[in-house]
């Protein structure tokens, strides 16, 4: 059997994170590589937690789109709204305003996905602006569903797929999606009770977070990445890293169902 | 009363249409990212140099853009400019590095939000999630107060308040009568939403019908007469974005104008020829061409 590759390794170390019973919510960012790493990767871990240990799961692609029959896309969708999607088969469809927000607001939503331009030290991500906001060296696209990601779900997994000093930053230039600002605590103080990111997903590591004290620390570095080459890719102080254990890799019957039952045509991950 | 009045038809030109937008007004556009936007009616705007508007929205991307380029902007009121899958938006990111045009960034939920504070004659729509979010840096107009029942951290959120809306739909008839099918989605969903929240409603339509044939589907419309102020017949009204059923994205179009849009003396030509050069829709739709025309249909199996 193919040794696992880097997505098979984050797709089923994320699919242990999901538990029965729970909803979560994929938008679709597009560009190949935030896409593959926001969109596609939860769409399998899920289905494989589906398969597995978590049979009443339930997964809404492009936020509307409830426990699609994902092996009858020929192709990813790129499209959030069109007829691809519309006619696609799957449990429910929220027809929109003010249906899925709704559920948002309730806290239906058990966990989600993000990724940013900048994500910091404390969890805070942007999407808004690189430099001053009033002055800009760059406008990105502005905060989206973001504020409500990072306080109205669940939880937070915020996949990344570039990993360098650029996108880690220690003090991100906006805040859109809040982290933990003087940990728990401090966002208790700012009326958040609930929410936040999670985990962070790398191409080179998992991040979790000290909540408490409201910083990112290394969980797991992935086979083959050194400590060096992380301090180099991240632009804050990681701490000793010396404990920190290789992440794990998935075991034979996890690589079987996910690649013939989950994504058997090669889809949602790349073989290469 | 021997009086016999004419119901009076709400039938407008693109022209006509057009002109009850004033400048300076705040002007809410539907459709959503690439999908759907009234741009026939956004082109009008642009023929007729409309100055210093507001656009107030929830996820904004051609419709936006366009009207940057075109110097018809002072402020955007939105949650997202963008062009979803093609990238970035080339004039809106432009004028707002260079401090020619004012963005007040709102959150996606809240941006859809405000326009049900509109529908409802609320004075503010409340949220309870905005606690450390730079939004509040920025945003003067979101006020800080505790819930008078439960002592809850809260933010009070300022209504859309559109003076304008304009939506593109499928089906109308001559009274402003607007048909929307059932299997709609987001975008939409929310043009009904739009279409609620402000008492001067512009709908532009792939087609007028009769109001015989829309009376036999009187549970798919969403937009009854007396809320329109003017129906126009546009078809292909929303190319280059897509309209659900009718037709599809025109990408190359899309792509050809990122190109453009990459100068502002490029994107100059991109007006020239597709908006200022060309006088009205029709010939607009002649320059894009049948055969792109044909080949962006959609034929839905029923509405």
């Amino acid at each position: 059997m193919r040794e696992p590759n880097l997505y098979e390794i984050i797709t089923v170390a994320l699919a242990h994170e999901l538990n029965e019973g729970e909803l979560g919510f994929t938008g679709l960012t597009t560009g190949d590589g935030a896409a593959r790493f926001a969109t596609s990767i939860p769409l399998a871990a899920a289905q494989l937690a589906r398969l597995t240990h978590a049979p009443s799961l339930t997964i809404m692609l492009a936020g509307w789109v409830h426990n699609p029959d994902l092996r009858q896309l020929v192709s990813l969708p790129n499209s959030e709204f069109d007829e691809e999607l519309r006619d696609l088969e799957c449990e429910a469809q929220s027809r929109g305003f003010p249906n899925h927000p709704w559920a948002i607001k309730r806290g239906d939503i058990d966990f989600g996905f993000a990724s940013g331009a900048q994500v910091d030290q404390y969890g805070n991500i942007n999407s808004v602006c690189i430099g001053d906001y009033h002055n800009p060296k760059v406008r990105l696209i502005g905060p989206v569903l973001q504020p409500e990601h990072f306080t109205l779900f669940g939880r937070e997994y915020i996949m990344m797929a570039h990993h360098d000093a650029r996108r880690f930053v220690e003090k991100v230039d906006f805040i859109s999606g809040v982290g933990y600002p003087g940990g728990l605590a401090g966002r208790r103080e700012l009326g958040l009770e609930s929410g936040g990111p999670e985990l962070v997903f790398t191409p080179k590591c998992i991040f979790d977070f000290d909540k408490e004290i409201g910083r990112m620390r290394v969980k797991s570095i992935h086979p083959g990445v050194t400590g060096d080459e992380l301090r180099e890719s991240t632009g804050f102080d990681l701490g000793p890293l010396t404990d920190v254990p290789v992440t794990r890799m998935p075991d034979a019957d996890e690589l079987e169902l996910l690649r013939n039952e989950v994504d058997p045509y090669g889809l949602l991950l790349p073989t290469a | 009363m021997n009086v016999k009045k004419q119901r009076q038809s709400k039938l407008t030109s693109l022209k006509d249409a057009a002109a009850l937008v004033q400048d300076g007004d705040r002007i809410a556009i539907g459709g959503f990212g690439v999908y759907q936007h009234p741009m026939a009616f956004v082109y009008e705007l642009i023929r007729q140099k409309k100055k210093e508007l507001t656009v107030v929205g929830i996820v904004n991307g051609n419709d936006v853009d366009i009207l940057t380029g075109a110097g018809c902007l002072a402020r955007v009121e939105t949650s997202y400019v963008g062009f979803e899958k093609f990238g970035l938006a080339p004039n809106f990111r432009r004028a707002v590095e260079a401090g020619e045009l004012r963005i007040v960034d709102y959150p996606e939920i809240l941006s859809m939000d405000r326009f049900r504070a509109s529908q409802e004659n609320f004075s503010f729509w409340p949220a309870y999630f905005l606690g450390g979010n730079d939004l509040l840096r920025i945003n003067p107009d979101i006020k800080p107060f505790n819930c008078p029942l439960t002592g809850k951290k809260a933010w009070a959120v300022p209504p859309a308040d559109p003076d304008v809306v304009v939506i593109h739909a499928t089906l109308g008839d001559e009274y402003g009568n607007v048909l929307v099918p059932s299997r709609r989605l987001t975008p939409q969903s929310l043009d009904i939403t739009l279409a609620r929240s402000c008492d001067k409603v512009i709908v532009t339509v792939e087609k007028i019908v009769s109001t015989q044939k829309i009376r036999r589907h009187p549970h798919l419309v969403e937009i009854p007469s007396y809320r329109t102020t003017a129906v126009v017949e546009a078809p292909w009204g929303a190319h280059p974005t897509s309209m659900l059923g009718v037709y599809g994205g025109d990408d190359e179009h899309v792509q050809a104008y990122l190109r453009a849009a990459k100068s502002p003396e490029d994107f100059r030509k991109y007006l020239d020829e597709y908006v200022y050069g060309v006088d009205g829709h029709m010939e607009y739709l002649d320059k894009i061409g049948l055969e792109t025309l044909l080949r962006l249909r959609k034929m839905d199996i029923a509405l």
